[in-house]
Protein backbone atom coordinates (compact mmCIF):
# COMPACT_ATOMS: atom_id res chain seq x y z
CA UNK A 1 0.00 0.00 0.00
CA UNK A 2 1.46 3.22 -1.32
CA UNK A 3 2.22 5.51 2.40
CA UNK A 4 0.76 8.93 2.87
CA UNK A 5 3.58 11.19 3.11
CA UNK A 6 4.97 13.72 5.53
CA UNK A 7 7.10 16.55 4.14
CA UNK A 8 8.85 19.27 5.87
CA UNK A 9 8.91 22.61 3.92
CA UNK A 10 11.90 24.53 4.51
CA UNK A 11 11.77 28.17 3.15
CA UNK A 12 15.54 29.72 1.93
CA UNK A 13 16.76 33.39 1.99
CA UNK A 14 20.12 34.68 1.93
CA UNK A 15 21.45 31.34 2.78
CA UNK A 16 19.68 30.79 6.29
CA UNK A 17 16.04 28.88 6.57
CA UNK A 18 13.51 31.52 7.53
CA UNK A 19 9.33 31.31 8.62
CA UNK A 20 6.77 33.83 7.91
CA UNK A 21 3.11 34.49 8.30
CA UNK A 22 1.46 35.02 5.30
CA UNK A 23 4.29 35.53 3.13
CA UNK A 24 6.00 38.16 4.98
CA UNK A 25 7.49 38.79 8.73
CA UNK A 26 10.04 36.40 8.24
CA UNK A 27 12.16 34.94 11.15
CA UNK A 28 15.47 33.25 10.85
CA UNK A 29 14.87 29.50 11.34
CA UNK A 30 18.52 28.38 11.37
CA UNK A 31 20.84 26.47 8.92
CA UNK A 32 19.73 24.82 5.82
CA UNK A 33 22.07 22.08 6.32
CA UNK A 34 21.18 21.42 10.11
CA UNK A 35 17.78 21.04 10.05
CA UNK A 36 17.73 19.37 6.79
CA UNK A 37 19.86 16.54 8.46
CA UNK A 38 17.30 16.41 11.83
CA UNK A 39 14.69 15.60 9.18
CA UNK A 40 16.45 12.64 7.81
CA UNK A 41 17.15 11.51 11.00
CA UNK A 42 13.65 11.20 11.68
CA UNK A 43 13.12 10.02 8.68
CA UNK A 44 11.05 12.75 6.95
CA UNK A 45 9.41 11.16 4.02
CA UNK A 46 10.86 13.65 1.41
CA UNK A 47 11.58 17.47 1.95
CA UNK A 48 11.31 20.55 0.09
CA UNK A 49 13.05 23.56 -0.12
CA UNK A 50 12.37 26.97 -1.84
CA UNK A 51 14.22 29.89 -2.76
CA UNK A 52 11.52 32.11 -1.48
CA UNK A 53 12.86 35.56 -3.23
CA UNK A 54 14.25 33.97 -6.21
CA UNK A 55 11.07 34.62 -7.90
CA UNK A 56 10.58 37.92 -6.99
CA UNK A 57 13.83 38.79 -7.66
CA UNK A 58 13.56 36.87 -11.58
CA UNK A 59 16.91 34.57 -10.49
CA UNK A 60 17.94 31.79 -10.50
CA UNK A 61 17.29 29.46 -6.72
CA UNK A 62 20.60 29.80 -4.50
CA UNK A 63 21.99 26.29 -5.87
CA UNK A 64 24.86 26.24 -3.48
CA UNK A 65 22.28 26.36 -0.15
CA UNK A 66 20.03 23.73 -1.77
CA UNK A 67 23.31 21.42 -2.60
CA UNK A 68 24.32 21.66 0.91
CA UNK A 69 20.53 20.53 1.94
CA UNK A 70 20.69 17.63 -0.67
CA UNK A 71 23.76 16.43 0.87
CA UNK A 72 22.25 15.46 3.81
CA UNK A 73 19.15 13.87 2.56
CA UNK A 74 19.06 9.93 2.10
CA UNK A 75 14.96 11.09 0.62
CA UNK A 76 13.59 12.93 -2.32
CA UNK A 77 14.41 16.22 -2.43
CA UNK A 78 12.62 19.01 -4.53
CA UNK A 79 13.38 21.90 -4.63
CA UNK A 80 12.00 25.11 -5.95
CA UNK A 81 12.17 29.40 -6.46
CA UNK A 82 13.01 30.90 -9.75
CA UNK A 83 13.29 28.23 -11.63
CA UNK A 84 12.34 29.09 -15.24
CA UNK A 85 14.81 27.38 -17.91
CA UNK A 86 15.82 23.64 -18.41
CA UNK A 87 19.33 25.00 -17.82
CA UNK A 88 17.73 25.97 -14.23
CA UNK A 89 16.09 22.36 -13.49
CA UNK A 90 19.35 20.80 -14.74
CA UNK A 91 21.29 22.95 -12.44
CA UNK A 92 18.67 22.07 -9.48
CA UNK A 93 18.81 18.35 -10.21
CA UNK A 94 22.86 18.20 -10.26
CA UNK A 95 22.93 20.46 -7.11
CA UNK A 96 20.88 17.13 -5.53
CA UNK A 97 17.41 17.72 -6.60
CA UNK A 98 14.96 14.89 -7.67
CA UNK A 99 12.31 16.82 -7.99
CA UNK A 100 11.30 20.42 -9.07
CA UNK A 101 8.52 22.54 -8.27
CA UNK A 102 7.50 25.67 -10.53
CA UNK A 103 4.64 27.69 -9.09
CA UNK A 104 4.98 31.36 -10.77
CA UNK A 105 7.05 30.45 -13.31
CA UNK A 106 5.22 28.20 -14.64
CA UNK A 107 1.89 30.88 -14.36
CA UNK A 108 4.12 32.72 -16.78
CA UNK A 109 5.18 30.46 -19.13
CA UNK A 110 2.73 27.21 -19.01
CA UNK A 111 5.28 25.34 -21.40
CA UNK A 112 7.97 25.17 -19.23
CA UNK A 113 5.96 22.02 -17.51
CA UNK A 114 6.07 20.22 -20.38
CA UNK A 115 9.20 21.12 -21.13
CA UNK A 116 10.82 20.20 -18.34
CA UNK A 117 8.62 16.83 -17.86
CA UNK A 118 9.98 15.67 -21.45
CA UNK A 119 13.48 16.40 -20.10
CA UNK A 120 13.38 15.14 -16.38
CA UNK A 121 10.14 12.86 -16.74
CA UNK A 122 6.67 13.84 -15.13
CA UNK A 123 7.56 12.25 -11.52
CA UNK A 124 10.28 15.15 -11.34
CA UNK A 125 7.81 17.98 -12.50
CA UNK A 126 5.97 19.41 -9.23
CA UNK A 127 3.62 22.57 -10.17
CA UNK A 128 2.85 23.99 -6.85
CA UNK A 129 -0.38 26.10 -6.82
CA UNK A 130 -0.99 29.30 -4.86
CA UNK A 131 -4.52 29.79 -4.00
CA UNK A 132 -6.29 32.46 -2.19
CA UNK A 133 -9.67 31.51 -0.38
CA UNK A 134 -12.60 34.36 -0.91
CA UNK A 135 -15.69 33.51 0.92
CA UNK A 136 -16.33 30.26 -1.06
CA UNK A 137 -14.38 31.06 -4.22
CA UNK A 138 -10.89 29.85 -5.44
CA UNK A 139 -8.26 31.89 -6.75
CA UNK A 140 -4.64 32.01 -7.83
CA UNK A 141 -2.51 33.79 -5.58
CA UNK A 142 0.62 35.77 -7.16
CA UNK A 143 2.91 36.29 -4.35
CA UNK A 144 5.11 38.36 -6.16
CA UNK A 145 2.51 41.20 -6.31
CA UNK A 146 0.13 39.94 -3.51
CA UNK A 147 -2.22 39.93 -5.59
CA UNK A 148 -4.98 37.31 -6.96
CA UNK A 149 -4.49 36.77 -10.88
CA UNK A 150 -8.27 36.26 -12.57
CA UNK A 151 -6.72 35.40 -15.66
CA UNK A 152 -6.92 31.46 -14.80
CA UNK A 153 -9.20 29.66 -12.72
CA UNK A 154 -7.72 26.94 -10.02
CA UNK A 155 -9.24 24.13 -11.38
CA UNK A 156 -8.38 24.72 -14.87
CA UNK A 157 -5.06 25.41 -14.63
CA UNK A 158 -4.01 21.98 -12.76
CA UNK A 159 -6.09 20.76 -15.38
CA UNK A 160 -3.59 22.24 -17.81
CA UNK A 161 -0.44 21.71 -15.81
CA UNK A 162 -1.66 18.15 -15.76
CA UNK A 163 -2.12 17.65 -19.89
CA UNK A 164 1.64 20.07 -20.15
CA UNK A 165 2.88 17.04 -17.94
CA UNK A 166 2.98 17.97 -14.48
CA UNK A 167 3.49 14.72 -12.13
CA UNK A 168 2.52 16.08 -8.70
CA UNK A 169 0.52 19.03 -7.47
CA UNK A 170 1.51 21.22 -4.45
CA UNK A 171 -1.44 22.78 -3.20
CA UNK A 172 -0.81 25.90 -0.86
CA UNK A 173 -3.38 27.80 0.72
CA UNK A 174 -1.50 30.79 0.84
CA UNK A 175 -4.18 32.85 2.84
CA UNK A 176 -3.73 30.33 5.50
CA UNK A 177 -0.10 30.23 5.50
CA UNK A 178 1.44 30.18 9.58
CA UNK A 179 -2.00 31.25 10.54
CA UNK A 180 -2.80 27.94 11.78
CA UNK A 181 -6.44 28.21 11.31
CA UNK A 182 -6.55 24.63 9.35
CA UNK A 183 -6.35 23.47 6.07
CA UNK A 184 -8.86 24.07 3.52
CA UNK A 185 -10.51 20.29 2.97
CA UNK A 186 -13.14 21.59 0.72
CA UNK A 187 -9.97 22.48 -1.84
CA UNK A 188 -8.09 19.48 -1.03
CA UNK A 189 -10.95 16.92 -1.84
CA UNK A 190 -12.09 18.98 -4.70
CA UNK A 191 -8.51 19.04 -6.56
CA UNK A 192 -8.22 15.02 -5.41
CA UNK A 193 -11.79 14.18 -7.10
CA UNK A 194 -10.83 15.84 -10.21
CA UNK A 195 -6.99 14.65 -11.04
CA UNK A 196 -5.73 11.14 -10.71
CA UNK A 197 -1.82 13.08 -10.01
CA UNK A 198 -0.82 13.29 -6.12
CA UNK A 199 -1.51 16.21 -4.32
CA UNK A 200 0.36 17.49 -1.80
CA UNK A 201 -1.19 20.23 0.77
CA UNK A 202 0.16 22.85 2.51
CA UNK A 203 -0.89 25.61 4.95
CA UNK A 204 -2.69 26.31 7.99
CA UNK A 205 -1.94 23.71 9.92
CA UNK A 206 -1.86 24.50 13.49
CA UNK A 207 -2.78 21.59 15.27
CA UNK A 208 -2.02 17.40 14.55
CA UNK A 209 -5.18 17.22 14.20
CA UNK A 210 -5.58 19.54 11.10
CA UNK A 211 -2.83 17.69 9.53
CA UNK A 212 -5.00 14.37 10.12
CA UNK A 213 -8.16 15.98 8.30
CA UNK A 214 -6.03 17.20 5.12
CA UNK A 215 -4.77 13.57 4.56
CA UNK A 216 -8.31 12.54 5.11
CA UNK A 217 -9.24 14.91 2.53
CA UNK A 218 -7.89 12.80 0.14
CA UNK A 219 -3.85 14.61 0.46
CA UNK A 220 -1.30 12.53 -0.95
CA UNK A 221 0.78 13.86 1.44
CA UNK A 222 1.12 16.93 4.16
CA UNK A 223 3.83 19.56 4.46
CA UNK A 224 4.82 20.77 7.34
CA UNK A 225 6.14 24.58 7.81
CA UNK A 226 5.48 26.36 11.20
CA UNK A 227 4.81 23.71 13.01
CA UNK A 228 8.27 22.19 13.09
CA UNK A 229 9.94 25.66 13.51
CA UNK A 230 8.54 27.32 15.98
CA UNK A 231 6.52 24.66 18.27
CA UNK A 232 7.70 22.02 20.39
CA UNK A 233 6.74 19.21 17.65
CA UNK A 234 8.50 16.91 15.58
CA UNK A 235 8.48 14.59 12.66
CA UNK A 236 8.63 11.61 15.18
CA UNK A 237 5.92 12.86 17.23
CA UNK A 238 3.65 13.97 14.34
CA UNK A 239 3.99 10.54 12.34
CA UNK A 240 2.82 8.81 15.95
CA UNK A 241 -0.37 10.83 16.08
CA UNK A 242 -1.41 10.50 12.26
CA UNK A 243 -0.63 6.68 12.62
CA UNK A 244 -2.65 6.59 15.75
CA UNK A 245 -5.41 8.62 13.95
CA UNK A 246 -5.31 5.99 10.84
CA UNK A 247 -3.51 7.97 8.44
CA UNK A 248 -1.46 5.31 7.36
CA UNK A 249 2.22 6.96 7.25
CA UNK A 250 5.69 4.53 7.45
CA UNK A 251 5.77 3.28 10.88
CA UNK B 1 36.83 -2.73 -6.37
CA UNK B 2 35.85 0.03 -8.64
CA UNK B 3 32.02 1.01 -9.10
CA UNK B 4 31.14 2.83 -11.38
CA UNK B 5 28.11 5.13 -11.52
CA UNK B 6 26.52 5.97 -14.85
CA UNK B 7 26.32 9.47 -15.66
CA UNK B 8 24.30 9.67 -18.78
CA UNK B 9 23.10 13.55 -18.52
CA UNK B 10 20.04 15.14 -16.73
CA UNK B 11 20.40 12.82 -13.76
CA UNK B 12 21.16 13.19 -9.65
CA UNK B 13 24.41 11.08 -8.72
CA UNK B 14 24.35 12.71 -5.57
CA UNK B 15 22.30 10.61 -3.60
CA UNK B 16 23.79 7.49 -4.50
CA UNK B 17 27.01 8.41 -4.60
CA UNK B 18 26.94 9.49 -1.01
CA UNK B 19 24.94 6.33 0.07
CA UNK B 20 27.85 4.39 -1.88
CA UNK B 21 30.36 6.46 0.57
CA UNK B 22 28.72 5.80 3.42
CA UNK B 23 29.08 1.66 2.59
CA UNK B 24 33.37 2.61 2.80
CA UNK B 25 33.36 2.49 -1.36
CA UNK B 26 34.88 5.30 -3.75
CA UNK B 27 32.43 5.18 -6.70
CA UNK B 28 33.75 6.59 -9.88
CA UNK B 29 31.06 8.55 -12.38
CA UNK B 30 31.56 6.93 -15.66
CA UNK B 31 30.52 8.96 -18.07
CA UNK B 32 32.80 7.05 -21.33
CA UNK B 33 32.64 3.96 -22.97
CA UNK B 34 36.00 3.03 -20.80
CA UNK B 35 35.26 3.86 -17.84
CA UNK B 36 32.14 1.46 -17.81
CA UNK B 37 34.84 -1.26 -18.97
CA UNK B 38 37.10 -0.45 -16.15
CA UNK B 39 34.54 -0.86 -13.88
CA UNK B 40 34.01 -4.33 -11.14
CA UNK B 41 30.71 -2.95 -10.52
CA UNK B 42 27.80 -0.77 -12.20
CA UNK B 43 25.23 1.35 -11.42
CA UNK B 44 23.16 2.74 -13.79
CA UNK B 45 20.90 5.59 -11.61
CA UNK B 46 17.69 6.55 -13.60
CA UNK B 47 16.33 10.09 -13.22
CA UNK B 48 15.02 11.67 -16.94
CA UNK B 49 12.55 11.25 -19.09
CA UNK B 50 12.97 7.97 -21.65
CA UNK B 51 13.61 9.34 -25.16
CA UNK B 52 16.35 11.93 -23.70
CA UNK B 53 17.93 9.16 -21.61
CA UNK B 54 18.10 6.61 -24.71
CA UNK B 55 19.65 9.01 -26.78
CA UNK B 56 22.22 10.24 -24.43
CA UNK B 57 23.27 6.71 -23.83
CA UNK B 58 23.40 5.98 -27.65
CA UNK B 59 25.55 9.30 -28.62
CA UNK B 60 27.69 8.44 -26.03
CA UNK B 61 28.47 5.00 -26.68
CA UNK B 62 27.53 3.63 -23.27
CA UNK B 63 24.95 0.81 -24.21
CA UNK B 64 27.59 -1.14 -26.06
CA UNK B 65 30.29 -0.82 -23.09
CA UNK B 66 27.36 -1.82 -21.23
CA UNK B 67 26.34 -4.48 -23.04
CA UNK B 68 30.33 -5.26 -23.07
CA UNK B 69 30.78 -5.11 -19.35
CA UNK B 70 27.79 -6.67 -18.44
CA UNK B 71 26.17 -9.26 -20.66
CA UNK B 72 29.31 -10.10 -21.96
CA UNK B 73 31.63 -10.18 -19.04
CA UNK B 74 29.25 -10.92 -16.41
CA UNK B 75 30.26 -7.90 -14.31
CA UNK B 76 27.50 -7.40 -11.38
CA UNK B 77 24.66 -4.11 -12.24
CA UNK B 78 22.58 -2.49 -10.55
CA UNK B 79 19.59 -0.66 -12.26
CA UNK B 80 17.53 2.18 -11.09
CA UNK B 81 14.20 3.07 -11.71
CA UNK B 82 14.81 4.41 -15.31
CA UNK B 83 17.65 2.51 -15.21
CA UNK B 84 15.74 -0.82 -14.63
CA UNK B 85 12.86 0.54 -17.64
CA UNK B 86 15.56 0.86 -19.81
CA UNK B 87 16.61 -3.26 -19.84
CA UNK B 88 13.27 -3.39 -21.62
CA UNK B 89 13.04 -4.02 -25.30
CA UNK B 90 10.67 -0.96 -26.03
CA UNK B 91 10.23 1.76 -24.09
CA UNK B 92 6.79 3.66 -24.92
CA UNK B 93 7.02 7.47 -22.82
CA UNK B 94 6.65 10.11 -25.23
CA UNK B 95 6.42 8.00 -28.37
CA UNK B 96 8.54 4.56 -28.58
CA UNK B 97 11.98 3.53 -27.78
CA UNK B 98 14.68 1.48 -28.10
CA UNK B 99 16.22 0.25 -25.05
CA UNK B 100 19.37 -1.93 -24.29
CA UNK B 101 17.02 -5.16 -24.99
CA UNK B 102 18.43 -7.31 -21.90
CA UNK B 103 14.97 -8.15 -20.97
CA UNK B 104 11.72 -9.18 -23.36
CA UNK B 105 9.20 -7.10 -22.25
CA UNK B 106 8.00 -3.51 -22.96
CA UNK B 107 7.87 0.04 -20.44
CA UNK B 108 3.98 1.19 -20.19
CA UNK B 109 2.30 3.87 -18.84
CA UNK B 110 0.94 2.69 -15.53
CA UNK B 111 -2.52 4.16 -16.77
CA UNK B 112 -2.44 1.31 -18.83
CA UNK B 113 -1.73 -1.96 -16.79
CA UNK B 114 -4.21 -1.10 -13.87
CA UNK B 115 -6.94 -2.29 -15.12
CA UNK B 116 -9.25 0.04 -14.38
CA UNK B 117 -8.49 0.42 -10.33
CA UNK B 118 -8.48 4.29 -9.00
CA UNK B 119 -4.89 5.37 -8.70
CA UNK B 120 -2.85 8.30 -9.08
CA UNK B 121 -0.36 8.47 -11.61
CA UNK B 122 2.65 8.86 -10.85
CA UNK B 123 3.19 5.98 -8.33
CA UNK B 124 5.00 8.47 -6.23
CA UNK B 125 6.23 7.78 -2.32
CA UNK B 126 5.98 5.37 -0.02
CA UNK B 127 5.20 1.47 -0.66
CA UNK B 128 5.80 -2.12 -0.07
CA UNK B 129 7.88 -4.11 -1.61
CA UNK B 130 7.36 -7.82 -1.72
CA UNK B 131 10.52 -10.27 -2.98
CA UNK B 132 9.69 -13.74 -4.73
CA UNK B 133 12.24 -16.22 -3.60
CA UNK B 134 14.50 -15.20 -6.30
CA UNK B 135 14.87 -11.45 -4.86
CA UNK B 136 15.19 -12.88 -1.32
CA UNK B 137 19.29 -12.35 -0.95
CA UNK B 138 18.58 -8.52 -1.80
CA UNK B 139 16.06 -7.75 1.07
CA UNK B 140 15.86 -8.45 4.71
CA UNK B 141 13.87 -11.52 5.84
CA UNK B 142 10.55 -11.14 7.32
CA UNK B 143 9.22 -7.75 8.11
CA UNK B 144 7.88 -5.48 5.06
CA UNK B 145 10.05 -2.99 3.76
CA UNK B 146 9.43 0.08 2.24
CA UNK B 147 10.82 1.95 -0.42
CA UNK B 148 10.52 5.36 -1.94
CA UNK B 149 8.72 4.98 -5.66
CA UNK B 150 8.91 8.17 -8.33
CA UNK B 151 7.61 6.44 -11.83
CA UNK B 152 5.04 6.51 -14.47
CA UNK B 153 5.40 3.93 -16.11
CA UNK B 154 6.34 0.32 -16.02
CA UNK B 155 8.08 -2.46 -16.88
CA UNK B 156 6.08 -5.21 -18.44
CA UNK B 157 8.52 -8.53 -18.87
CA UNK B 158 7.29 -11.38 -21.44
CA UNK B 159 8.72 -14.22 -18.52
CA UNK B 160 8.36 -13.51 -15.17
CA UNK B 161 11.23 -15.43 -13.91
CA UNK B 162 12.92 -12.39 -13.86
CA UNK B 163 11.14 -10.52 -11.47
CA UNK B 164 12.56 -10.53 -7.91
CA UNK B 165 10.02 -8.55 -6.08
CA UNK B 166 6.66 -7.38 -6.51
CA UNK B 167 5.01 -3.77 -5.11
CA UNK B 168 0.71 -3.38 -5.37
CA UNK B 169 -0.76 -0.17 -6.93
CA UNK B 170 -3.85 -1.51 -8.19
CA UNK B 171 -2.54 -4.54 -9.16
CA UNK B 172 0.96 -6.03 -8.68
CA UNK B 173 3.94 -4.06 -10.31
CA UNK B 174 7.17 -5.26 -10.96
CA UNK B 175 9.59 -3.77 -8.26
CA UNK B 176 12.85 -5.44 -9.15
CA UNK B 177 13.81 -7.95 -11.78
CA UNK B 178 17.51 -10.35 -11.58
CA UNK B 179 18.96 -12.70 -13.88
CA UNK B 180 22.63 -13.43 -14.70
CA UNK B 181 24.75 -10.58 -13.12
CA UNK B 182 21.78 -7.72 -13.24
CA UNK B 183 19.79 -7.14 -10.57
CA UNK B 184 17.35 -3.78 -10.89
CA UNK B 185 15.03 -1.41 -8.86
CA UNK B 186 12.01 0.39 -9.87
CA UNK B 187 12.21 2.12 -6.33
CA UNK B 188 14.85 4.59 -5.17
CA UNK B 189 17.39 2.31 -2.86
CA UNK B 190 19.05 5.52 -3.21
CA UNK B 191 16.52 7.59 -1.89
CA UNK B 192 15.39 5.22 1.31
CA UNK B 193 17.23 5.91 4.00
CA UNK B 194 18.19 2.83 6.33
CA UNK B 195 16.48 -0.13 3.97
CA UNK B 196 17.96 1.61 1.13
CA UNK B 197 21.25 1.54 2.35
CA UNK B 198 21.09 -2.13 3.50
CA UNK B 199 19.65 -2.94 0.22
CA UNK B 200 23.03 -1.16 -1.57
CA UNK B 201 24.54 -3.02 0.91
CA UNK B 202 23.08 -6.55 -0.44
CA UNK B 203 24.29 -5.82 -3.88
CA UNK B 204 28.15 -5.29 -2.94
CA UNK B 205 27.63 -8.04 -1.58
CA UNK B 206 26.00 -9.68 -4.70
CA UNK B 207 28.56 -12.76 -6.03
CA UNK B 208 26.00 -13.29 -9.11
Amino acid sequence: MLRKRLIPTLLLREGRLVKGVGYRNHRDAGRPETTARAHDAQSADEIVILDIDASRDARPPDFKALGLVAAECFMPVTMGGGIRSRDDACRAMDAGADKITITTTALDNPSLIGDLARLLGAQAVVLGVDVWRSGSEHLIYDFRTDRTRRDRDVMSWIGEAVDRGAGEIRLMSAESEGKRCGMDLELIAGVKKRFKVPVVAEGGAGTLEHLAEGLEAGADGVCVGTMLVFSDNNLVKIRRFLNSRGCELRA
Amino acid sequence: MTIAVVDYGAGNLTSVLKMLERLGEEPQIARTPEAILAADRIVLPGVGAAGEAVEKLRGRGLDAALDETVRKKGRPFLGICLGMQLLAERLYEFGEHRGLGWVEGEVRHINEVVDGHDVSVPHMGWNRVDPTPSGMEFFKRGSPQEFYFAHSYTLRPSDSAVVAAYTGYGVDLVSAVRFDSVFATQFHPEKSQVEGEKLLAAFLDWRP
